[in-house]
């Protein structure tokens, strides 16, 4: 039993789309574009990345459901596309949304309909899918159709699901997608016994407390590569050398951030809206305090609590994308 | 074993999950119904009179054969739909395994057209249902369903591959209506449709099951022609299957978007 | 009233290519072209089988049930498709008169429907060498045009009918099954029960194809002109019919403010 369940080199998609019939236009996207990553047996791996980083597309490359346009992978040793079958064998994918269930079928109609594809023996069945029912607390509900579910309900099936053949190397792509809090700490639960059960798992996600709080490493991918690679602690490092200014306000408008972008020592600036309030995140170069030119800035908007912190993995995160962000911007402009 | 086991409980699973679409439902039954009274009636008005059973029977075997065309031509195209087909697709087992059952039930759930008629024929019209041999109509039925659900395969994965295969759906009704003489056999027609007619389980089948209900003939190596045929064409269908399967990944067609 | 000519024309047509689901060409060809002359040739083959009634009766019956398809389903699209892309508030609250935008609606449809019952009569008549007489063309175009109308106008009252049900489809697509058994393009009228053929007088393509067929076997426009006007009268009164449940319609939602839920 080799101890890496997942290596991936090189490993590239490119998409080819064609519009209209008449007179088609051809267009390629690169969406991935050369990520090498190796994870461990039983670990459980993050990986990163704003919308269109290409996440998902990774996720496709290493489950089989897409054949690379270059690079290879390799699932607990065996050849995503030479040994398709030895791979699905080994696999479990989940993927975030509330598709991917037959709507009209019963909880229990749809896991005896993938127990028979995923090959369970019959005898095993009963047991294996009454045991992830009770696993998911989907039990005493497994009779009524999942058009009634709610998104948790079909989320957790979902997990129910992907585990019938106790596969060693779970895919769950952006699983916690619009579920509850509630549900989503419960996902989190299970997920992190899973891995405490020996299973590998690669989770995507955007949700960074989420990767903090699960991931023994973690990968952050935008634009096709992977930009950093890491343990939680040590992606927090890229944010070294910085401090985090913190200001909730009430009417900043772009004219005020833009402004507020330029000023010396400021290093990145983003406005996201809590409730009624604005909160102003401003990361600054750790030796100049920004505090009293920001203030100066938002002269005249109603101001609430301003607090100084150190920075989280979010604000790291956010210093590796906005990077690359910055680069390809830079990249695009004529010269 | 365990392949047959997949296939049967997919089929079964399948067609419950189609049985419970009531536009579906509503179509499958009414839609046969209609054309089993036009059948009737052209019957009485025509030349014969007296064979009202076969334009039940043919009225349902016509239903039949809608539900596989439309079910299974665009049974790939459905699952994408509904989401399902990176799910089915990623189980470890070759993509015709995958998608015979749900062609499969495609016919099963055919057979509504057929119960549809034939009481409609007994209820309204007073049509006797008295079967010239009934255990061999017992076998023919179910027999001419699995064939027409291995032939569904050849269909799914021939019509993945056309980009224009929804044009080609709604035009494939009434010629195959027509050629494999469901209805009733049409000897008028121009010599060239014969080997047409002769190489479709569609013929073969429907042949099988009006000879089980009237005696016109001897069941079983119609019936024997109906499964050798569409065994071929699920041999066909497996192999285009797996090359529809490896271009979809290659290409990223499984997923909706 | 040019203003209003003009909202039924160009209006009709920009809502035609926007909503018509069939857009494609082959989707056009197969569906729309391909697909009823198969029809055609299915009842035809069948009734030379039978031997209930001749090439004519089939193939001038058929070419005239051949418009209703398109009509149908398009006459129901106008309507339903508004719903089905969360527009139809938008266009019941214009200030423009509703009656006129929905009517206009049908007639790009017609027009369609006409186009393909007029190809499907002439491949039809080429395959199965039927030869109808050069005098009677123009009125069998008036015909096949009243006829497309009146489909139009069917559907759109479905259509509307549609708005107060789950799934508009499952009407349309009984309601042209049910023309195919009632409208005696098939089977011979007097052949049908009493109550059957009592329906179709009240369904559209039935007088048209009556009328048809009289133009066909060489009678006077003067002798098809009684089932023409009796098809007329049917197209104006699937017409009045939409216009009101619309109405009706809109009236109530806008009561309940459930224009969106209309």
């Amino acid at each position: 039993m080799s101890e890496i369940a997942i290596e991936a080199a090189g490993l590239r998609r490119t998409y080819r789309s064609r519009i209209g019939w008449f007179r088609p236009q051809r267009r390629e996207v690169e969406a991935v574009r050369g990520v090498d990553l190796t994870v461990g047996n039983g670990e459980l791996f993050g990986l990163l990345g704003p919308n269109g980083a290409g996440k998902t597309t990774t996720i496709k490359l290493l489950n089989t459901l897409l054949i690379p346009t270059a690079g290879t992978a390799r699932i607990c040793g065996y050849d995503v596309v030479r040994q398709t079958r030895e791979v699905r064998r080994r696999i479990g994918y989940v993927f975030g949304g509330d598709r991917g269930l037959y709507d009209r079928l019963s909880a229990r109609d749809n896991l005896r309909y993938f127990a028979e594809l995923y090959g369970v023996p019959g005898r095993e069945q009963k047991r294996r899918i009454a045991e992830l029912l009770e696993l998911v607390r989907l039990d005493g509900r497994e009779h009524e159709r999942v058009e009634g579910y709610s998104r948790g309900m079909r989320q957790r099936l979902h997990i129910a699901r992907g585990l019938l053949h106790r596969p060693r190397v779970l895919f769950l792509d952006e699983p916690s997608i619009g579920v509850d809090p509630v549900a989503a700490r419960e996902l989190r639960q299970t997920v992190a016994d899973l891995a405490a059960a020996g299973t590998t798992v690669l989770l995507t996600t955007h949700y960074m407390a989420e990767a903090d709080e699960l991931c023994d490493r973690i990968a952050v991918i935008a634009g096709g590569l992977i930009q950093a690679l890491g343990t939680p602690a040590e992606l927090r490092h890229h944010a070294d050398g910085r401090r985090v200014l913190e200001v909730e306000a009430y009417g900043v408008n772009d004219a005020r951030l833009s402004a507020i972008h330029t000023l010396p020592g400021v290093r990145q600036a983003g406005l996201e809206v809590v409730g009624a309030a604005q909160v102003l995140t401003v990361q600054s170069d750790a030796g100049i305090d920004v505090q009293a030119d920001v203030l100066r800035e938002l002269a005249g908007v109603r101001l609430g609590r301003v607090t100084a912190r150190q920075p989280t993995l979010e604000d790291a995160y956010v210093a590796i994308v906005n990077r690359v962000e910055q680069r390809s911007a830079a990249e695009a402009v004529p010269v | 074993m365990r392949t047959l086991r997949l296939i049967a409980v997919g089929a079964l699973l399948h067609a419950k999950h189609q049985s419970r679409s009531s536009l579906e439902i509503t179509i499958a039954l009414i839609l046969p119904v209609v054309q089993a009274t036009l059948a009737v009636h052209l019957f009485r008005a025509g030349a014969e009179p007296d064979r009202l059973l076969e334009a039940a029977v043919g009225a349902g075997l016509m239903g039949i054969w809608s539900s596989v065309l439309f079910g299974s031509g665009g049974a790939i195209q459905n699952q994408r739909w509904l989401g399902m087909l990176e799910m089915i697709m990623l189980a470890p087992r070759p993509p015709a395994l995958v998608i015979l059952p749900i062609t499969l039930a495609t016919a099963l759930t055919g057979t509504y057209a057929m119960v549809a008629t034939l009481l409609w024929g007994r209820l309204l019209h007073g049509i006797p249902l008295t079967f010239a041999d009934p255990l061999a109509f017992a076998v023919a039925v179910p027999g001419c369903i699995i064939g027409l659900g291995m032939f569904g395969l050849l269909l799914a994965s021939t019509f993945v591959l056309m980009r224009n295969a929804n044009a080609l759906t709604n035009t494939l009704e009434y010629p195959i209506w027509l050629v494999s003489g469901m209805l009733v056999p049409i000897t008028v027609l121009p010599g060239w449709t014969g080997p047409i007619a002769a190489v479709l389980p569609t013929t073969w089948g429907a042949r099988a099951v009006r000879e089980a209900a009237t005696g016109s003939g001897p069941v079983w190596p119609s019936l024997g022609v109906c499964l050798a045929i569409s065994l071929g064409c699920l041999v066909l269908g497996a192999l285009m299957m797996t090359h529809v399967e490896r271009r979809a990944r290659a290409a990223a067609t499984l997923a909706l978007a | 009233m040019m203003d209003l000519f003009r909202l039924v024309g160009t209006g009709g047509v920009i809502a035609y290519r926007a909503l018509f689901n069939w857009a494609t060409p082959a989707m056009f060809v197969g569906t729309l072209l391909v697909g009823p002359l198969f029809q055609l040739l299915f009842f035809a083959y069948l009734g030379r089988q039978l031997q209930v009634a001749d090439d004519r009766f089939y193939i001038v019956g058929n070419a005239v049930l051949a418009a209703s398809l398109a009509c149908v389903f398009g006459g129901t699209m106008a309507v339903s498709n508004e719903r089905r892309f969360g527009t139809l508030g938008h266009v019941l609250l214009s200030p423009r008169s509703r009656t006129a935008v929905f009517l206009g609606r049908v007639l790009p449809y017609a027009g369609n429907g006409l186009l393909i019952a007029v190809s499907t009569l002439t491949a039809a008549s080429l395959l199965l060498g039927l030869r109808i007489p050069l005098s009677a063309l123009p009125g069998l175009l008036l015909i096949l045009a009243v006829a497309a109308l009146s489909c139009g106008f069917f559907g759109l009252a479905l259509g509307a009918v549609g708005l107060r049900l789950r799934d508009v489809w499952l009407v349309s697509n009984v309601a042209v099954a049910l023309l195919l058994l009632l409208t005696g393009v098939n089977v011979p009228a007097t052949d049908l029960p009493t109550g059957m053929r009592v329906a179709g007088q009240l369904l559209p393509i039935t007088h048209a194809a009556e009328a048809a067929r009289r133009l066909a076997a060489g009678d006077s426009l003067a002798v098809a002109a009684i089932p023409l006007a009796a098809e007329a009268a049917v197209a104006l009164a699937y017409a009045l019919l939409a216009a009101t449940l619309l109405k009706l319609f809109e009236a109530e939602s806008r009561r309940h403010a459930s224009l969106d839920t209309l």
